[in-house]
């Protein structure tokens, strides 16, 4: 393992060159000191600073290897006057100094294009590339004076050290599927829809779905937020996908799928959902073989079954379905129940085994007399099912004939308890009640504060700091609930407040249904025992959280049987990466990360958002665009789409809006 | 003061320069600084479309805020102080130059740019007047894109092209191949895709893009500019033709090249690059024109085109009303029925609606027409509307055009000769949430709508789709084509398409055919026909006036000529000449009559007030542009409201249209004669059809096939375009000389097709 020798990074200035070992100073940053297992790097440069770890670094070159990189990392670039000439003028002079052809006038030309660049580029990337050469410049100077003044080329310019570097943004680096937010926004802004689209679906091919109901961690991580207000991210998706949609042009992909390879290698995935769906898709662009066993009679796991037409018509989801299965190497087979029998015959079968079966058991409330058979106790996730299938597929029967006029008590707090409290509404519910331990705030910040104010104008009523101790049935028939009053507690030492239960402050609910809607949980009973596959504490299947391998060899994991219940765009992520890792483990039977992966990974850890950054070269108090809602009389007693999303006017506006903070990294190993 | 006020259409106050300015929220720094005459230098700038941002030059300092701020695509907030000069800014705008500037080729001395050039203009602004950048070149060679030829060598990436091509045109044929240095622009389709409207060229700053006929010929500054509109349709395009001698030797005017302010209009390819029409060798010889006036006295009909200016139809309406002749013009008379119908029934002169409403509109219905065809201009405004505000277009013709796929959301398709009926579909569907009188309550109550909807086979679903395409859009707009004015039943189609106007949330917008139609049909009583002996004014006749010159007597070509057209958007503008004319011209016939004037152009103010006209001289009409980019030309028709009188007739079923059935239609860059005789845009004519239609009419690729519309043969070869759909074949007119302007039938035309050979022979 390396240390750190010199560091610039994020404003921090550490040089323990020429100082004893014991002295040396220690960073505060997650630096990739270790580019690989065993494989140390050397140096670490990116668009907040430059970090040395070891001592013969050739600072010339790596200074030259940056701006090369970003002359090749030209989809950020180019686009701008001083980028696209400075960036070549900034590679040009640097490359020859490194050669030894340069000269004290070259310095100050690059200082002067620097300049240039810093103030003006379009984006981070031009604005930023700059500044750790010109840390090098200065704290690296005898090496670029003695190229300079003997004529000679810098000691390592012909050395066979790696250089590898990968663009990212604070955003990308948040999302869990690592779109090219910039990218698509940019399409936006220039009325290239398409362009937008083929840039969301590099990492992320479910784009009507995650323009819609993702709940955007990327908008956390938006710069713009340290001026004013973040973008809008997430709504921006929606302008690719709706142009494909609305103008039936045909699929646009990231790149020409390839040919169906036939070579007799194909991959089985269990379960059609984000995970299943996404891993597909990545693995049918590379033309291999894939089927999918899907235990519902329709695709789209609890996207199609568990989120509500309001939010997600189906319509738009089937679009990203189509997506996928129009690819010609994707087979699909629907009522197809995978359990563990057949699941050893799946592993037998096929190279490698992606399993992408979701949570879908609905966790208990953990109250006293809690019991299956009562009736009125419905699970969330087989509620939603069964609206779902009604209203989106004309499946099975209307849930209003179980919930018209009765009393709806659901215990919840996260998105899905918003969905079964606002389908109880649509089906005619008389009355709607959901419980939660904590308060206001934090079901906000679980959910987002459209969700949860939209349930409010709809008639939902909420009451915080409570649970259910205990069920009361007459016959096996739900009476009412004993439900108990918490209050939340400071804790005297500074740390959580904890949440105590008030004395005498019980209360009863009459209702016809309790829905439990608190988490889920997998269904493991699909995993053959002999096996002996390794769980996490959370009972999902454990792998490494970065090639999503199991503990047995070719059995693959990801989504939400893997992480527990999440996100739809996290399921995306983690399948993204398990098809690539698949896509090379069935031909070589080895688990390997490309350099693009690893670079993502080091990057993550080192965290690319600043939120103290003060940003510079942006107006502020630009207002983030909102698009228009349904008002609540239109929407609470049918499906309709609840967001309209933004006019195309809006859009552009928003778009216009994203400052494009492009970053490079790289590391010299 | 404060972020309170930053929304749209909020009146905010900033201060650039030291100078107070009281505007709204919404606007950018550059757009207000324009608007109070503050400059700000830009090189990527391009008013007409949304803010591209790639030069950089525009930026400004605004007090309290870090850095320097993009002033083209920031938005002015409440309360901002900006400065758009200051040292630090004077010397990054110079260095933005100084980059522009590496590697641009000095070969300034034989670029077509070179004295136009913004690049250049701005060098030396900047005072560039030593290089401190260098770096590595690379070949980068010069691509042939047909009327355009690209030299990436000299291209800024300022990407106006890519830009405009999206934007404007709606052609997604240009765009950017990022690649740092290596960038460059690309164009995506082959050749046939592009509609060839040159409006990238327009717009290039430098010499990259350039028109590959021009190319080399002259210095910018060479040549003279004459500022003209084109009259080849009815949008009326601004444009200026720029002339110059021949060469040495021959020291006659020639048209170079046509130019337009592209900074806020735009040009298809038939205004750009079908600009030399003119009538060369016209002389003059007594004894013809004695003919010419003895034949007019004796004439029973005169029969004119509608290219047509506005006091030539004069002199033609007063020639008739001195020798009783009868005054036919095939290409406006439906047009004119139609408009006297809906002049009837609405009360008013004109339709309400203009092509910027078009452009703002978030659906579009377009109606009866080949709309990239038949009227480019109304097609980039759609496309303006598609892409700035993701306008649901409902495309309704009985053609889908697939080439136009990524304009149009939906396409109805109708079966060719039911317009009337879907017209009354449409009045029914846009009316249903409207208040409407009782009597056209009843009358939309008795409309069958199962029949029409089977006659038509626009089915109920489909217009319950369109109904729902409606859904939480704000502004709608419907264009009503070419089709409709020459089908039989065109009177009761103008009546329901005034209810429509009146009752629906639709602004309507007609597109009157060919190019001065409007002004013909306001100026002209025309009739149709009439029997005996025919003079034609450019149109076939028994006698001919041709501006060809290839009749009985030689005429003016619009570009040889003053005087003024009427255009969709109901303005009144000049034509100036271009190139002199030694024949002579129509005055001279009706001042034998005893019914001209001096020149022809004393009868600018004598167009008919009852009409619209407003009286003005022709020399006392504006040319051009505002500053802020409005059209300023001539002038607006005079609107008149009155009591419209609205009774609608039932739909009447028609004969349908079995068998093998074409679609009179022109390409966008060829529309007429007179671009087939230009040497840029003339091509030859071809019937296209489907593999389907190729298989109904018993034809194979390369067949030469004869067939007959409206008393008119046609010989044309056959080939078949695998981007077509149906069974409709296309069929063009400009190669059939004026006799193109005596076809007076519905586009729609059931023909006996003739094989005469076959490609193999």
């Amino acid at each position: 393992m390396s240390e750190i020798l010199f560091s610039t990074w994020q404003g921090e200035f550490i040089d323990n060159r020429n100082r004893p070992k014991e002295e040396w100073a220690q960073t505060s940053f997650k630096l990739p000191l270790e580019y690989d297992t065993n494989k140390p790097s050397r140096a670490f440069i990116g668009w907040d600073g430059v970090a040395i770890f070891d001592e013969n670094i050739d600072a010339v070159k790596l200074a030259t290897e940056y701006a090369a990189q970003y002359q090749e990392y030209s989809e950020a670039c180019g686009r701008c006057a001083p980028g696209r000439w400075g960036g070549r003028i900034l590679f040009d002079l640097l490359d020859k100094i490194a050669r030894g052809e340069g000269s004290f006038e070259d310095i100050e030309h690059l200082k002067e294009v620097s300049e240039t660049m810093m103030q003006t580029s379009k984006c981070e990337i031009g604005r930023t590339v700059p500044k750790p050469i010109l840390d090098l410049m200065e704290n690296f100077k005898e090496q670029f004076d003695k190229c300079i003044l003997e004529q000679t080329k810098s000691h390592e310019y012909d050395s066979d050290t790696k250089y590898i570097a990968k663009i990212t943004a604070p955003c990308i680096d948040m999302c869990p599927s690592h779109v090219d937010i910039p990218a698509y926004i940019e399409g936006v802004r220039d009325m290239e829809f398409t362009d937008s689209l083929a840039a969301t679906r590099q990492t992320m091919p479910l784009a009507h779905t995650c323009g819609r109901v993702c709940p955007h961690p990327c908008e956390d991580a938006c710069r713009r937020a340290n001026l004013d207000e973040p973008i809008s991210i997430m709504e921006l998706k929606r302008l690719g996908a709706d142009y494909e949609t609305d103008h039936h042009m045909e699929w646009f992909h990231p790149q020409e799928p390839k040919p169906p390879r036939n070579d007799g290698k194909k991959v089985a995935i269990v379960g059609a959902g984000p995970a299943g769906l996404t891993a597909a898709y990545y693995l049918g662009l590379e033309g291999i073989q894939v089927d999918i066993f899907e235990e519902l009679p329709v695709l789209g796991g609890e996207v199609a079954v568990g989120v509500p037409q309001y939010r997600m018509p189906i319509e738009k989801y089937n679009k990203d379905i189509e997506l996928v299965t129009s690819l010609p190497t994707v087979n699909v087979y629907t009522n197809h129940r995978v359990d563990a029998e057949r699941l050893k015959e799946i592993d037998a079968e096929y190279d490698a085994t992606l399993l992408a079966f979701g949570t879908r058991l609905s966790k208990k409330v953990r109250a006293k007399n809690e019991r299956e058979e009562i009736e009125g106790y419905w699970g969330a996730i087989s509620m939603l099912d069964k609206v779902n299938l009604w209203h989106k597929y004309r499946i099975g029967s209307p849930a209003s004939e179980d919930l018209k006029d009765k009393t709806v008590v659901c215990v919840g707090g996260g998105f899905t308890s918003m969905d079964v409290v606002r389908c109880s509404i649509r089906e005619g519910a008389k009355k709607v009640i959901m419980l939660y331990r904590r308060d206001e705030k934090t079901i906000i910040r679980n959910t987002t504060y459209e969700e949860y104010h939209e349930a409010v104008e709809e008639g939902v009523e909420f009451i915080f700091h409570s649970a259910v101790e205990e069920i009361v049935d007459e016959n096996d028939k739900l009476k009412k609930l004993i439900v108990n009053r918490f209050e939340l507690v400071p804790d005297p030492d500074g740390g959580r407040p904890q949440l105590v239960k008030i004395e005498g402050a019980d209360f009863e609910i009459e209702c016809d249904f309790l829905i439990p809607a608190v988490s889920q949980s997998a269904d493991l009973s699909i995993l053959p025992e002999e096996w002996n596959i390794e769980l996490t504490s959370w009972n999902t299947i454990l792998t490494n959280g970065k090639d999503y391998m199991s503990s047995r060899p070719g059995l693959f994991a990801a989504g939400d049987c893997e992480y527990g219940p999440m996100t739809i765009v996290n399921a995306v992520g983690q399948a993204k990466r398990a098809a690539s890792v698949i896509s090379r483990y069935i031909y070589d039977g080895k688990v390997s990360l490309t350099d693009d992966e690893i670079m993502e990974d080091h990057l993550k850890r080192l965290k690319v958002y600043n939120k103290n950054e003060k940003i510079s070269g942006w107006m502020p108090g630009i207002p983030r665009e909102v698009s228009e809602k349904l008002g609540v009389d239109e929407r609470k007693d049918n499906n309709l789409e609840v967001n309209l999303g933004f006019t195309g006017e809006q859009a552009i506006a928003e778009a216009e809006r994203c400052m494009r903070c492009y970053y490079i990294a790289m590391v010299a190993v | 003061m404060g972020v309170v006020a930053n929304k749209k259409n909020k009146t905010i106050t900033i201060t650039i320069d030291g100078k107070e300015i009281t505007t709204e929220y919404g606007k950018t720094i550059l757009q207000v600084a324009r608007e109070n005459d503050i400059y700000i230098p830009t090189m990527c700038y391009l008013t007409k479309v949304e803010p591209i941002a790639s030069c950089r030059m525009c930026v400004v300092e605004v007090e309290g805020v870090d850095g320097m701020i993009l002033s083209c695509q920031e938005k002015a907030v409440d309360g901002a102080v900006i400065t758009t000069n200051t040292k630090d800014l004077e010397r990054e705008r110079q260095n933005i130059m100084k980059l522009y500037d590496v590697n641009h080729p000095l070969e300034c001395g034989v670029c077509d740019k070179s004295g136009e050039c913004d690049l250049q203009n701005k060098t030396l602004e900047f005072n560039v007047s030593q290089q401190s950048f260098t770096a590595k070149d690379m070949h980068r060679p010069v691509q042939d894109w047909g009327f355009i030829s690209y030299d990436p060598a000299l291209c800024i990436m300022c990407e106006k092209c890519v830009r405009v091509c999206n934007e404007i045109v709606g052609s997604e044929q240009l765009q950017i191949s990022v690649g740092g240095y290596k960038s460059i622009i690309v164009n995506t389709q082959p050749e046939s895709d592009c509609v060839s409207c040159g409006e990238c060229m327009a717009v290039c700053p430098v010499g990259a893009l350039v028109s590959t006929d021009f190319k080399y010929t002259s210095n910018a500054w060479e040549l003279n500019k004459i500022p003209s509109a084109c009259a080849f349709c009815s949008a009326g395009c601004e444009l200026t033709y720029e002339t110059k001698h021949e060469s040495i030797e021959n020291p006659e005017e020639k048209i170079y090249r046509v130019t337009n302010n592209f900074e806020f209009s735009s040009l298809c390819g038939a205004g750009r690059f079908g600009f030399d029409f003119e009538n060369r060798n016209a002389f003059k010889d007594p004894a013809k024109l004695e003919t010419a006036v003895e034949v007019m006295k004796r004439a029973d009909i005169i029969r004119m085109s509608g290219l047509t200016t506005n006091e030539e139809a004069l002199l033609l309406q007063k020639i008739a009303n001195q020798t009783g002749a009868r005054l036919e013009c095939s290409d406006a008379y439906g047009f004119s029925r139609f408009l006297k119908v809906y002049q009837a029934a609405s009360g008013r002169r004109f339709w309400g609606g203009s092509l910027k409403d078009v452009s703002e509109s978030d659906v579009v219905i377009s109606f009866a027409t080949r709309l990239k065809d038949d009227a480019p201009m109304v097609k980039n405004h759609v496309a303006m509307a598609v892409k700035r505000n993701k306008a649901r277009v409902i495309y309704m013709h009985p053609i889908e055009d697939a080439s136009i796929q990524n304009l149009v959301t939906r396409f109805v398709k109708y079966e060719p000769g039911s317009e009337e009926g879907v017209a009354a579909l449409l009045l029914e569907l846009l009316t249903r949430e409207s208040e409407v009188p009782d009597s056209l309550k009843s009358y939309i109550e008795e409309l069958d709508i199962g029949n029409l909807s089977g006659e038509s086979s626009v089915s109920e679903e489909e217009l319950d789709a369109i109904k729902g395409d409606f859904w939480k859009r704000k502004r709608f707009t419907l264009i009503v084509g070419e089709d409709i004015f020459n089908h039989p039943r065109v009177e009761n189609i103008a009546k329901i398409i005034v209810a429509i106007e009146k009752f629906s949330s639709f602004n309507v917008v007609i597109v009157p055919p060919s190019g001065n139609s409007l002004g013909v049909s306001l100026i002209c009583d025309l009739s149709s026909g009439n029997e005996g002996y025919s003079v034609g004014y450019n149109c076939d006749a028994d006698f001919t006036l041709s501006a060809l010159g290839d009749g009985d007597l030689d005429m003016p070509a619009l570009n040889q000529q003053e005087g003024t057209i009427t255009t969709i958007e109901k303005r009144v503008v000049p034509l100036h000449v271009a190139l002199g004319y030694d024949g002579y011209i129509l005055n001279d016939i009706a001042k034998a009559l005893g019914v001209g004037s001096e020149y022809t152009i004393d009868l600018t103010q004598e167009l008919p007030k009852e009409a619209g006209f407003r009286g003005v001289a022709f020399d006392d009409l504006e040319i051009g542009f505002s500053v802020a980019g409005e059209d300023i030309r001539g002038y607006t028709l005079e609107e008149s409201e009155s009591e419209g009188s609205l009774e609608l007739e039932e739909p009447e079923e028609l004969p349908s249209f079995d068998g093998v059935v074409v679609y009179c239609v022109n390409p966008p860059h060829n529309p007429n004669p007179f671009t087939q005789k230009a040497k840029l845009t003339k091509m030859e004519a071809k019937l296209v059809g489907t593999q389907q239609f190729a298989t109904a009419a018993k034809l194979s690729e390369g067949d030469t096939v004869e067939f007959e519309i409206d008393g008119k043969k046609f010989q044309r070869v056959f080939t078949i375009d695998t981007s077509l759909k149906g069974t409709i074949a296309l069929n063009p007119t400009f190669d059939m000389g004026l006799s193109a302007f005596t076809v007076s039938s519905y586009r729609f035309s059931k023909i006996n097709i003739k094989k005469v050979g076959s490609a193999n022979e």
